[in-house]
């Protein structure tokens, strides 16, 4: 199997909410690898979105270590963590979260460029590229209020992939859409993880996503309950 | 791409982007108005003195702004004539009195004295005649922006100053005095006017050669006139400027109105920009998660201020220039010196950084973690 893209050894995470410290995420490991659909489920409350977010290293855990693409990140300061961030991982939110004074192709050139990079012609070409594949060519200058539900998120899964990520890491990309756009959503995100070189990872509560996955991580009170792989097999 | 984001924000934002605009409008123009005006009745206070021609002034001791009233011995003049360092030396007489209006009306005036022939310390602006006409003893000039308070005289019309009898000789343009209405007239008018006898002179003008070393005639003068004061022109205008600033309330007044004026401006910036922050939350949550540093959200919304503070700041001065111009040649006085409008726009601009603080503060805490809430 490959090097993981993302490993996590006795990961850790407490949370002090006022009065007590609650653990939320119990000792850990888990890895990820490219080329692999890999589905994070559980109820509300599990951890799996801490799990998550301690993946693409937007949380810090408390305790354990994060390796990101065979390199040990835990320890690195929040500018390093972000540059990390913005060179490995693509996010994917529960909303699309555009930025609604941006055009829909702003949205995901600002993904690349939010440092300071210039916005070479490769990159608008790319940009272009992820458009036309994702049938949103017509909506590149349009802003997010213009466009729909799935519309949104669409240019949501093109604003992770324009920095071309070793990870894509998706909260509940499907939860605010209606069939047609999650059914949508979720093929492009599989076929998406059929990149040798990039893992997808996604979080749900929604048992009508397992049979995309290629592996199943169960979390259950803050640890993991089962880890299944060949769950959906093949393509949807 | 960051200060792209930054401008398509401020564009989205119309609302709350035109009160911050506002807020710098309001500091341009509120404070520039005030240092306009202050400027122009600074420049009143010492009128006489910058525009006298003059190198050094000779004033009665203890004396140390032209708007008192001055007494010296017109000994003094040919004593200083004495001196080899001085070109001229000329006596200048002040007088109060009440111009008495065609209506019967009293107006209370300050008669400038000159000493023919040179008239020195004379008037430098003519709407009518020129200063040619006040060797006519009898002859006073009087101000256009004046006219009308002293009801409407015309040229060749008599007048009563103090019971003296006197001819509107010419019309003098915008020459306005802190200390009263200016009439010039001849050194023997004034004195008929102020009853200032003939050995008697309110300051003393004095014009050094040109090879002279001012500081060492200076030095002479003191040591021959140890009744008097000796100041260079520049000394008296600044001692005159300072004594009403400090001495009247004028400065603190002034002071109080501009600082109010910062304050309302800053006040604006940093609640508008605070809650186009606020709004902003999500968005620059997203931006932490995807990669942006703290350092890049500060640079977004620093960049947003500025912006903010470049526009409010040309149309503030576009406004503050209506304002000037509108009152150009009328009783408001105003005046705007060449180097405040530089610094008045450096000093905005420093506001509006310094007022987007809290938004940066507020915008840097976003958690990239909050993203995924």
């Amino acid at each position: 199997m490959a090097e993981p893209v993302v490993r996590l050894k006795g990961v850790v995470r407490d949370f002090f909410d006022g009065v007590r410290t609650r653990r939320v995420l119990q000792q850990t490991d888990l890895d990820v690898f490219p080329g692999e659909f890999t589905v994070l489920a559980g109820p509300s409350g599990s951890g799996k979105t801490t799990l998550l977010t301690i993946m693409g290293l937007v949380l810090a855990p408390t305790l354990g270590r994060v390796v990101i693409a065979g390199e040990d990140v835990t320890g690195y300061s929040e500018d390093r963590l972000a540059t990390v961030r913005l060179r490995k991982f693509g996010f994917v939110f529960q909303t699309a979260a555009l930025v609604p004074a941006l055009s829909a192709m702003d949205n995901v050139l600002i993904a690349t460029g939010v440092q300071g990079g210039r916005v070479t012609p490769e990159l608008r070409k790319r940009a272009d590229t992820l458009f036309e594949d994702l049938g949103l060519k017509e909506y590149a200058r349009l802003s997010p209020a213009q466009l729909s539900g799935g519309e949104q998120q669409r240019v949501a899964i093109a604003r992770a992939l324009i920095s071309d990520p070793s990870v894509l890491l998706c909260d509940e990309p499907t939860s605010a859409l209606d069939v047609d756009s999650s059914k949508l959503v979720l093929d492009t995100l599989k076929r998406l993880s059929r990149d040798p070189k990039r893992g997808v990872v996604l979080v749900t509560h929604d048992p009508r996503v397992f049979p995309y996955a290629d592996r199943l991580v169960k979390i259950e009170d803050g640890a993991i309950a089962h880890d299944t792989r060949e769950i959906g097999g093949g393509d949807e | 791409m960051r200060r792209h984001a930054a401008v398509r924000m401020l564009l989205h934002d119309r609302a709350t982007t035109a009160g911050s605009v506002l807020g710098v409008v309001a500091i341009i123009f509120l404070v520039g108005q005030q240092l306009a005006t202050l400027s122009g009745l600074v420049s009143y206070m010492s009128v006489l003195v910058d525009r006298s021609g003059a190198d050094i002034w000779i004033t009665s001791k203890d004396t140390d702004n032209i708007n008192s009233a001055g007494d010296l011995p017109m000994k003094y003049v040919d004593r200083l004539l004495a001196l080899d360092d001085i070109e001229w030396a000329e006596p200048l007489v002040l007088a109060g009195g009440l111009l008495k209006r065609e209506d019967g009306q009293f107006q209370p005036v300050r008669v400038v004295g000159l000493a023919r022939p040179r008239m020195a310390g004379g008037p430098w602006e003519f709407a009518e005649g020129d200063i040619g006409v006040l060797l006519d003893v009898d002859a006073v000039t009087v101000d256009r922006l004046d006219l009308e308070t002293l009801g409407g005289p015309e040229v060749n019309d008599v007048l009563e100053i103090s019971g003296v009898r006197v001819r509107v000789a010419g019309i003098t343009d915008g020459i306005q005095g802190f200390a009263g209405t200016l009439v010039f007239a001849s050194e023997e008018k004034a004195r008929e006017v102020g009853r200032v006898s003939d050995d008697r002179c309110s300051n003393i003008l004095v014009t050094l050669r040109p090879d002279a070393k001012p500081n060492h005639a200076l030095a002479r003068i003191r040591a021959l006139l140890p009744g008097a004061e000796a100041y260079t022109t520049a000394e008296l205008a600044t001692n005159t400027k300072l004594y009403y600033l400090t001495e009247t309330g004028i400065g603190f007044s002034f002071g109080f109105t501009t600082f109010a004026g910062i304050m309302v401006g800053v006040v604006i910036i940093v609640l508008t920009m605070y809650t186009t922050v606020l709004n902003r939350v999500r968005d620059f949550a997203v931006l932490r998660a995807l990669g942006a540093r703290k350092s890049d959200i500060r640079l977004i919304v620093l960049y947003q201020a500025l912006v903010i503070g470049l526009i409010g700041t040309l149309i503030g001065f576009f406004l503050l220039a209506g304002f000037l111009f509108g009152t150009r040649g009328s009783q408001l006085p105003s005046s705007m010196p060449l180097w405040i409008p530089p610094l008045h726009a450096l000093f905005t601009l420093l506001l509006c950084v310094a007022g987007s603080g809290l938004a940066i503060r507020r915008a840097t805490r976003v958690e990239p973690a909050s993203a995924f809430r």
